[in-house]
């Protein structure tokens, strides 16, 4: 049969040669055949990474030219973003964007290291990526409250000063850490400015090392297989183009819920916040901080004469350090052998934070 | 006439849907990228409106500034009283001019131009005339606007 000649290819061979004279792309090429997808009835799972990271290069985007307009001082911070929403060509569709990217990235690295530690993708040899992904899920927390406390608005001060000081009742370390975040003795346009910094400077450069960290991790080591499926034989999938291709797909369709999303349900912004006004009836915090704040609900005042959010809070570092450190305590799934204990322990924290959230949310 | 083979192969035509995907999805982003990055806000306007008596009065042979949107503008009264109004913004790399009643020129600093009292670039690099507005006195108002531009006050 005639084929007619493939000439709608984009083909630059001159500039090819030129490059490949000059450096030699061979190993770089013949690793990018080499990698290989394990294919099973998990796989589904190895798809949040790459939609947490496509995320969080949007929000670097929009971030970016955001910031060509936010003005962060006391006096003009609200300000700016009104006239940003309202004033600026397309102005209201990048906030919203921006603030939608943000809830979805921070709900996917939730999904991402629930779905790690279910199916104990964290053993033995991958407990570093473990840890770089533990501090990226503190950073993008961390991301979350200070662009909140960006917009300046009485929601936005509220929140940031009941976070801040929480973080105050933690025992000894507690004082120096709020008067860290706060850069003073209460949240004022000295907390802003430092949370601009934050926001804008402190963390990205921080969350661009450790995914460039994380991903070399996953590079080296490739892709985690269930214990209960790495024994038996399974099949694999090229990821050039075939894997490739298949996430461009998803991410394509996040783009479209985000933007669907920002489109139909713009994010508000409160009055401007008051330093001497009191906070808002029925003020909640973001969603991913509710667990925490239902947890907090749960103590009373006082425990046999001692603090009891001091308690609570120390309860809830307790918690989220053993999380931590899963990968070092399980040792049976480190050998490679099933290990029952660590799978409920998985599910109870899974559970306890779907559960407490719905919980928060419902209140 | 029938042709028994496919003028585009299956391989040519996904790749030209996921090319054209690419193409239509960065094309997009960019140019509202592009849209938000390059502001409305800011331009020059077309007229401002004055307050004439703050105007009027100065001495001949003078100048004084007032704000033509971000820019500066001066209303300048000649040594015959013949009043105008101008951009005080060198038509070389926009620095502000400043008016040298003595010898009756506009000067900038930036690169030693110089203008005639009638914006004509007389020395130094400025390449074009100075720019000069209408204006417009109407009761208290004072009218500069952009030359062409007609423009009418409220009534009320």
């Amino acid at each position: 049969m005639l084929l007619p000649e493939r000439g709608s290819r984009l083909s630059c061979q001159r500039l090819k040669n030129w490059i490949e004279e000059r450096y030699d792309f061979e190993g770089i090429k013949r690793l990018a055949a080499q990698k290989v997808i394990p294919v099973h009835r998990y796989e589904i799972w190895y798809y949040t990474g790459g939609i947490a990271m496509f995320l969080f290069i949007l929000q670097f985007i929009t971030g970016m030219v955001l910031s060509m307009y936010y003005i962060p001082h006391l006096e003009h911070a609200h300000k700016s973003i009104i006239e940003i929403v309202t004033k600026l060509n397309m102005g209201w569709f990048f906030r919203s964007v921006h603030h939608w990217g943000a809830q979805l990235a921070i709900i996917f690295v939730f999904i991402h290291v629930f779905s790690t530690l279910l199916l104990k993708a964290y053993r033995k040899p991958r407990e570093l990526t473990w840890v770089t992904g533990f501090v990226l899920l503190v950073i993008s927390i961390f991301f979350g409250l200070s662009g909140y406390l960006l917009l300046w608005d009485e929601r936005a001060f509220a929140a940031v000063r009941v976070a801040t000081g929480g973080a105050g009742n933690l025992p000894l370390v507690g004082g120096f850490i709020k008067a860290f975040l706060r850069g003073g003795i209460d949240v004022t346009g000295e907390t802003l400015t430092r949370f601009y910094a934050f926001h804008v400077a402190i963390l990205p450069i921080i969350t661009i090392f450790l995914i460039g960290i994380h991903l070399m991790l996953v590079q080296m080591q490739g892709m985690s297989v269930p214990v209960s499926i790495e024994k038996k034989p399974h099949k694999t999938t090229p990821f050039f183009p075939n894997m490739l291709y298949k996430d461009l797909m998803v991410w394509l369709v996040m783009l479209g819920i985000m933007v669907s999303l920002a489109v139909f349900f713009p994010p508000e912004i409160g009055k401007k916040a008051d330093t001497l006004a009191p906070p808002p009836e029925n003020i909640k915090p973001e969603w991913y901080f509710l667990f925490l704040f239902q947890t907090l609900k749960l103590f009373p005042g006082e425990i046999l004469g001692m603090n009891g959010e001091t308690i609570a809070i120390v309860l809830i570092s307790l918690g989220v350090l053993f999380f931590f450190l899963i990968p070092f305590f399980d040792r049976k799934s480190s050998r490679g052998e099933p290990s029952p204990v660590f799978t409920w322990i998985g599910i109870i924290y899974t559970l306890y934070f779907v559960v407490m959230t719905v919980i928060g949310f419902l209140t | 006439m029938k042709i028994n083979y496919s003028l585009i192969t299956r391989r040519t035509f996904l790749n030209t849907l996921f090319g054209g995907w690419v193409f239509a999805m960065l094309s997009g982003s960019i140019y509202a990228l592009l849209k938000f990055a390059f502001p409305t806000l800011g331009k020059e306007p077309d007229f401002v409106v004055l307050n004439a008596n703050d105007f009027l009065n100065i001495p001949p042979n003078s100048v004084k500034p007032f704000a033509w949107g971000g820019k500066l503008g001066f209303f300048f009264k000649k040594e015959d009283g013949v009043i105008t109004a101008l951009k005080g913004v060198c038509t070389h790399m926009e620095c502000n001019v400043t008016y040298k009643p003595e010898q009756k020129k506009f000067y900038c600093a930036c690169h030693k131009g110089w203008f005639d009292e009638d914006g004509k670039n007389i020395e130094g690099p400025p390449p074009k005339p100075l720019e000069f507005f209408d204006i417009k006195v109407e009761k208290e108002k004072l009218v500069v606007a952009r030359k062409g531009f007609t423009f009418e006050l409220p009534k009320a």
